[in-house]
């Protein structure tokens, strides 16, 4: 991909001074940004050059800290949370004891404290697949095709069992709102391949469903720069906004006031010179004007081959959604987007994974809208070549407890255990990391929290977690907060 | 199991020093040496020994004192007493919140190894000193000499060569280090460039061209000084300047989290700092308004609604039992740390797990200055809005009611009894049985959690709870025999809308199910339900009969619009007669199912004992009326004359005239002018929302690395100790509140010590006020970390002006007005912003301020401006905002809601009102130029901007272009730009329809509105 390095830009106040950036930046990327760029603009001397550039294109690409394996990133978002019992944690115990009380069970552990019912075994059939033998749920027909490429980790847990703060944590590394997610850290540690793109994408529920709880703080820059902030595209109607030039105006009248802007601008930058603030600024409309082009295209999946929007499922009634969003990702990583995150389900109970009524109703259903998507993902990305440098990774924001939530057939939260899956980009495919305990109640063996997931996936970037650091109100942040363990198992 | 734990070290500090005196003999060492040693050191020395990275906990165990002594916890193991020892707790994972290793739970076989070990008394022969590095204590005396912390030190106007340059003091700091560095400051602005700044600067629009043109033709020494005077003076400067307090505030009108629910009334928070901004309010009454405004001046609104700073912050709306401890503790971390970002320059917040680390904030600090927060909630208050008004009218009414009251005393004492005399010897009833008796109730209950006063006339008024759907339960004990029916009467009355008779907001009720069992007062014989038949009533509602109270359908009953303000009545005749030896205990349920609120207001019941069939007819009468009648007047007690009369008035005709005038008047008793307002405060109502918990903790605690599971004993109030100096401590500030106050008068103190010069933290308040003013008009902080004045900060550039200005803003009584025009009428402020490249050598970052900083706009002013630009702003000020992104107020009057926060405010860098910000970063990026190309919103502006221009220009359009540019940026386009302006309106005609110029002009305008030189201020 050219790299134009202009088209993104901060002239910050906030950075009025380059040594202020620096420290805001810290000693990790902001120290790696001195790659000696040259100054385009030639106003400021050349040992300022650096610096400014980092200020002034901030999704500029950067070098990672050390050789990357994955490029970019699809996180696939099983909003409410996936119960790892009915999908990927195969527990033959919760079988036998199925209709028996789970011994010393704390009854604060799920939201409704007082609906706590006996274990319930997964309603799901499990087989076994794949080269590695992974137990896979008869609700994945087709991702159970791909397990020898997929990564599990069955023993991440999160602090919290209600969604909006788990959804923080698992985003930002934090419970509490306010904090950077991880997409924002990744391109505001390695900016973006594609300055005629958003570097951060996200997609949420089409169908009206709502947004996940907590809504856009679950893809905010916190007290990053707003420009590392997710892009949500629209649940409906234009993807972005103010994307498509008004319907009163031509091209051609919209780009003759684009060349009056630019000459009076120039005019302006002439009489004032050595603010490249003022030149970016210029660029920035340049940019907009390619924009328009650009991204529609992009987002575009219409001229894809027949066969390829078979294999995702676009016509397919029961997916059509998930797949759209899941063919955009593709298009979107394939063009240097640094970051996709999609969400598959709306709110919260059966709007979303959230099973808490009946789970086989529940995900049966939301793996239906999934399955076939997932995994024509999986298999586009591999055949073009895209999957070695594109992370998939997949989740919720916590799992569901292997008790039955009384008055109902469904499952309460559970912050204990869940399971992830990751593939490509460097993931050691066909591998196990990771248990829980024999009802899949709790993570007991090499237990992954979410720092130390967070912590991986910034390593397969090539990112050193502890040195990702951005100085606000006084304090170094790292997205890994003071913890992170690079679980190095599931790691090719 | 914390608590417990926490105790444990005291009580086995004994056994363990026995213990360790022992030393092992050969079995126990060879144990240890091959089962034991090899555990501990694959297992437990990454973290726990002299060689880890990192000890963890503070606990060793490569030493046999590391465990005798223990971590932060205590003593690691007790020898011989597994169930004492920490560390076999931790190894077999029996308490969630002590589970060792972290990662993974041992082998079964070396758990009961170390087991083993411990039993047998830890034999260890290892020995070697307590190796933990000691830890680090910050010696508050040596951190009382950093900078920040130290009493101002005003030094006098240093004295500088070129004495021509400096206009006032603030100059002399300025240009004596300039001169130190050899760079010359940039000569003074153009007129008009300096006038657009001062505009843009304090209000935050751009001047008009009439403005300009005064001002550029004020050829009078005072003129900018007069300029700056107008724009201080005008309600535009707080709308500009109160969003940079908005900022630091976190200040929000939603609570966040899942559900983010508004908070309607959060919105009178922003009004109070544009007023408070306004009216010059003193800088340490408007901080300490805002801790403990209700405290501090109870009945000043404006002190009111400035606690709304504490409110600001998130709010988790749905919160769990199991989460409700660490909700409170990060929301009372969210005020802490705001308070000490925004105040006082400190990031308190970092003490919450540990001392701080880089500045002298123990813990122990944090926790104490958090519990001075312990019972504030936030509550939504009545604001009398209008007292003067309200006791005026109250007093108006007062005189005319009470001759009303007059009346009537009157006639009770004068003409009552003589009326009651009457009445009784011509009453229609023979004494005896009346036809209804009334039921006393033994037992009154609403499910709703409506209170019941009992009435004179025997009924029950319903006052508080007004649940949608609410059930009455009544139990009365009746001795009677034969009991035939039951009456129900729903009464009307003036505290009802409409006079009732029922609690619905249209004074309806909607009585869906009448259920009445009987049984023997004694429990002998059980309730039982009683049949009920032939209803009748006084009045049914069309479609609503008093038949469908006792029908099976659940939701349709009897109801009596429109016959509201008067009593109505329903009769149900008993299935069979009723009769209990020794007395009846009759439960009578009520249930309003049918409509909202729709619940009867002030029920009375009674029964009769009349043969079938049971009719509405005659007046109830209670139990000890009808006794006190039948007794002969001669040998009546007193209380049952009283009592006779009590109910008599009710039925009297003159009475009921004259007692109705008076309710009737009552009813129209002004109420005082209020409005609601979100305030913080404390024994007042809390805004609840989903919590399975408590508002708030009754105690605040040290807690362990910040863990609400790992509570220590209770924190009390105290302030940072870096910052308090007086010979008494926090006690100098601490008083009680006055008998019966609500409030526990802690954030009281807490404004006190934090405004305080002398012994508290007035003077960092000070300093850090003046850097933000500084930095919001020249560009920079004189300490470039505006929230950050501790270790990790930046230093000052002139610490002596800090120091001056401070002391200047204490001289002048803490106002702020003076401060700003002291720094805009300096010679600092007024220079041009062009750059010299041998002074970009000298000093690139401008930290000597040589020169301008020439700065692109916020969000709020570049919208503002184009408002202001288009003809289209509307100046109300105050009030509810809007999430409306076309409305065309200024920009402060947006609701911030967290997770709708406006697009356009968004591109350009507005805050996301989660964590306090004094420093926006300012971003240029493409979508922003996408708004300002396709927004249909720019693009109305931009055609508000040509109607202007083309009614002044009346059709010329060179003319067209020179007034676009005196509108826009306050000065006539160049010959070039005229040609360009021209050229390009004329081209764009030739594609509209008719050549239109309108639409051509909105072009021009438009770009005009995209310039540079537009969202820079120069």
């Amino acid at each position: 991909m050219p790299l134009e390095p202009h088209l993104f830009a901060t002239p910050p106040r906030a950075y009025s001074t380059r040594r202020s950036f620096l420290q805001r930046a810290g000693s990790g990327m902001g120290l790696l940004a001195l790659t000696g760029l040259l100054d385009q603009e030639g106003f400021r001397a050349s040992a300022h050059a650096e610096t400014d550039e980092r200020a002034l294109h901030p999704l500029a690409p950067r070098p990672s800290h050390f050789p990357a394996k994955a490029k970019s990133v699809i996180w696939l978002f099983m909003n409410g949370g996936q119960s790892q019992v009915d999908t990927w944690d195969y527990k033959p115990e919760l079988i036998k004891r199925h209709g028996t009380e789970l011994e010393g069970f704390d009854k604060n552990t799920g939201f409704f404290t007082g609906q706590v019912g006996p274990l319930m075994k997964s309603p799901f059939k499990f087989e076994k697949r794949g080269q590695s033998g992974t137990w896979v749920s008869e609700i994945f027909p087709n991702i159970a095709g791909h397990v020898d490429d997929m990564a599990f980790i069955h023993s991440c847990f999160t602090e919290t069992n209600n969604h909006s703060p788990a959804l923080f944590e698992i985003n930002t590394g934090m419970s509490r709102m306010g904090f950077p997610c991880v997409g924002s850290w990744v391109t505001y540690g390695l900016g973006t391949e594609n300055q005629n793109l958003p570097a951060f994408v996200v997609m949420y529920d089409t169908l009206g469903r709502g947004l996940p709880k907590g809504n856009a703080s679950n893809w905010g820059p916190g007290f990053l720069p707003g420009i590392y902030q997710g892009t949500a595209l629209n649940g409906q109607g234009p993807p972005m906004d103010n994307l498509f030039r008004p319907a009163s105006m031509t091209d051609k009248q919209q780009r003759s006031q684009i060349d009056l802007l630019t000459r009076l601008n120039g005019r302006f930058q002439q009489e004032n010179p050595g603010e490249a603030a003022l030149a970016a600024r210029i660029e920035t409309f340049e940019l907009a004007y390619r924009m328009q082009m650009t991204a529609p295209d992009a987002l575009d999946y219409n001229n894809e081959s027949p066969a390829t929007k078979a294999l995702y499922g676009i016509d397919d009634p029961k997916c059509t959604h998930f797949a759209k969003q899941c063919l955009m990702a593709r298009r979107l990583v394939e063009r240097g987007v640094r970051f996709v995150q999609i969400y598959s389900g709306g709110m919260e109970n059966e709007r979303s994974w959230d099973g808490h009524q009946d789970i086989v109703k529940n995900h049966a259903g939301f793996a239906l809208e999934t399955d076939q998507p997932i995994a024509a993902l999986l298999s586009d990305l591999k055949q073009r070549g895209l999957l070695d440098s594109t992370l998939i990774l997949c989740c919720g924001e916590f799992g569901r407890l292997p008790i039955v939530q009384k008055g109902g057939t469904g499952r309460d939260h559970n912050p204990h255990a869940f399971t992830t899956w990751m593939a490509g980009g460097g993931v050691k495919p066909g591998v196990h990391y990771g248990e829980t305990d024999e009802f899949g109640h709790k993570a007991v063996v090499d237990r992954v929290s979410v720092n130390d997931l967070h912590a991986t996936v910034l390593h397969l970037l090539g990112i050193e977690h502890t040195r990702l650091t951005y100085r606000f109100n006084g304090r170094d942040f790292r997205l890994t907060d003071v913890a992170g363990r690079v679980v190095k198992e599931v790691i090719a | 199991m914390s608590l417990p734990r926490a105790l444990v070290p005291l009580l086995v500090l004994g056994l363990a020093a026995s213990a360790r005196a022992a030393e092992p003999d050969a079995k126990g060492v060879e144990f240890f040496e091959r089962k034991v040693r090899p555990i501990l050191a694959e297992r437990c020395y990454g973290c726990h020994s002299a060689q880890a990275k990192k000890v963890r906990g503070g606990l060793l165990l490569d030493t046999r004192e590391g465990w005798a002594k223990g971590g932060d916890t205590g003593p690691a193991i007790v020898p011989g007493d597994p169930g004492k020892s920490l560390l076999v707790q931790a190894i077999q994972w029996t308490d969630e919140t002590l589970q060792m290793p972290p990662k993974g739970k041992l082998p079964p076989e070396e758990v009961a190894i170390l087991l083993d070990w411990v039993k047998r008394g830890a034999p260890d022969p290892r020995h070697g000193g307590v190796a933990a590095k000691p830890r680090q204590v910050i010696d508050i005396e040596a951190a009382r000499r950093m900078w920040a912390f130290q009493p101002l030190k005003p030094a006098a106007p240093p004295k500088v060569t070129n004495e021509s340059w400096p206009r006032n003091p603030v100059d002399r700091f300025i240009l004596a280090k300039l001169e130190e560095k050899g760079i010359a400051p940039n000569a003074t602005a153009a007129k008009r460039t300096l006038i657009r700044r001062a505009y843009l600067d304090l209000i935050g629009i751009p001047p008009t061209p009439e403005e300009v043109e005064a001002f550029v033709n004020d050829g009078s020494n005072d003129a900018f000084e007069r300029a700056i005077d107008h724009l201080l003076a005008s309600p535009h400067y707080g709308e500009r300047w109160g969003r940079h307090w908005l900022d630091l505030a976190r200040f929000a009108e939603s609570h966040g989290f899942e559900h983010d629910y508004d908070r309607p009334t959060a919105y009178h928070y922003r009004d109070f700092v544009i007023e408070a901004l306004n009216r010059d309010l003193p800088y340490d009454t408007f901080v300490q308004w805002q801790i403990a405004g209700d405290e501090l001046a109870p009945s000043d609104n404006l002190a009111l609604k400035a606690t709304g700073f504490l409110a600001a912050g998130v709010h988790s709306t749905q919160i769990t039992a199991n989460q409700v401890e660490k909700e409170r503790y990060d929301e009372l971390d969210d005020i802490v740390n705001t308070i000490g970002t925004s105040m006082l320059g400190l990031t308190i917040g970092c003490a919450r797990c540990h001392d701080h680390k880089f500045d002298p904030i123990p813990q122990k600090d944090y926790y104490r200055l958090l519990s001075t927060f312990t019972t504030t909630v936030r509550t939504e208050y009545d604001l009398k809005i209008d007292p003067e008004g309200d006791a005026k009218a109250l007093a108006a009414y007062e005189r005319e009611h009470a001759p009303l009251v007059a009346a009537l005393q009157k006639f009770e004492a004068e003409q009552l009894p003589a009326r009651f005399e009457e009445w009784e010897k011509t009453r229609p009833e023979s004494p005896g049985q009346p036809a209804w008796v009334v039921l006393d109730l033994a037992e009154t209950r609403s499910q709703g959690g409506a209170a019941f006063k009992k009435q004179d006339d025997g009924s029950y008024l319903a006052s508080g709870k007004n649940v949608d759907f609410d059930t009455y339960r009544f139990v009365a004990h009746v001795d009677l025999k034969g009991i035939t029916g039951l009456k129900i009467e729903a009464l009307a009355d003036p505290s009802m809308v409409k006079g009732g008779p029922g609690r619905a907001a249209n004074g309806n009720f909607d009585l869906t199910q009448v259920t009445v069992t009987a049984g023997s007062r004694d429990g002998k014989s059980a309730a039982e339900t009683i049949v009920l038949q032939n209803p009748k009533a006084t009045f049914e509602q069309p479609g609503l009969p008093i038949a469908a109270a006792i029908d099976d359908n659940p939701k349709s009953g009897w109801a009596v619009d429109p016959q509201f303000g008067k009593n109505h009545a329903a009769v149900f005749e008993f299935g069979r007669d009723i009769s209990f030896e020794g007395g009846t205990t009759l439960t009578i349920t009520l249930v309003f199912n049918g409509n909202n609120m729709h619940n009867i207001g002030r029920p009375r019941l009674s029964v009769t004992t009349a043969p079938r069939p049971v009719g509405l007819d005659g007046n109830p009468t209670p139990l000890n009326i009808a006794q006190a009648l039948k007794t002969p007047r001669s040998e009546r007690k007193a209380d049952q004359t009283a009592a006779l009369l009590t109910w008599y008035r009710a039925i009297d005709p003159e009475w009921q005239k004259l007692n109705k005038a008076v309710g009737d008047h009552a009813a129209k008793a002004p109420k005082p002018s209020v409005v609601k307002a979100l305030i913080s405060s404390e024994g007042l109502p809390a805004v609840r929302l989903h919590t399975q918990g408590g508002d708030f903790l009754e105690k605040t605690h040290f807690l362990k690395r910040g863990d609400p599971n790992q509570k220590l004993e209770e924190a009390t109030e105290a302030f940072l100790s870096v910052l308090t100096t007086a010979p008494d401590a926090e006690k100098h500030w601490i008083v009680p509140p006055p008998q019966g106050w609500r409030t526990s008068y802690r954030r009281r103190a807490l404004a006190n010590w934090i405004t305080d010069v002398d012994y508290g933290a007035g003077n960092l308040l000070a300093r850090v006020i003046v850097n933000r003013l500084w930095q919001h008009h020249l560009g920079r902080g004189i300490i470039s970390t505006p929230s950050d004045f501790g270790a990790q900060g930046e230093k000052p550039t002139h610490p002596e002006l800090v120091d001056w200005l401070a002391s200047e803003l204490i001289r002048n009584g803490w106002k702020l007005k003076p401060l700003h025009k002291l720094i805009m009428l300096s010679a600092v402020y007024q220079e041009a912003a062009e750059l010299d490249t041998n002074k970009l050598k000298a000093d690139h970052d401008n930290k000597l301020f040589w020169h301008y900083s020439r700065q692109r706009l916020e969000a709020e002013a570049i919208r503002d401006a184009m408002l202001a630009v288009s003809g289209l702003l509307d100046e109300t000020p105050f009030g509810p905002g809007t999430l409306d992104e076309k409305q065309k107020r200024r920009s402060i009057y947006f609701t911030v809601k967290r997770s709708k926060l406006i697009p356009m405010m968004v591109l350009f860098d507005a805050p996301d009102a989660l964590q306090g910000t004094g420093l926006r970063p300012s971003t240029t990026i493409a979508p922003q130029s996408l708004m300002l190309m396709n927004s249909p919103i720019v693009r109305e502006w931009a055609e508000g901007f040509a109607r202007r221009v083309e009614m002044k220009a009346k059709g010329s359009v060179p003319d067209a272009v020179k007034s676009a540019y005196l509108i826009a940026l306050g000065r006539e386009p160049t010959a070039d730009e005229l040609t360009d302006g021209t050229a390009f309106i004329e081209q764009q005609r030739e594609t509209y329809p008719a050549k239109a110029l309108q639409p051509a002009l909105a072009d021009f305008c438009q770009v005009l509105l995209s310039l540079n030189e537009f969202v820079f201020v120069d």
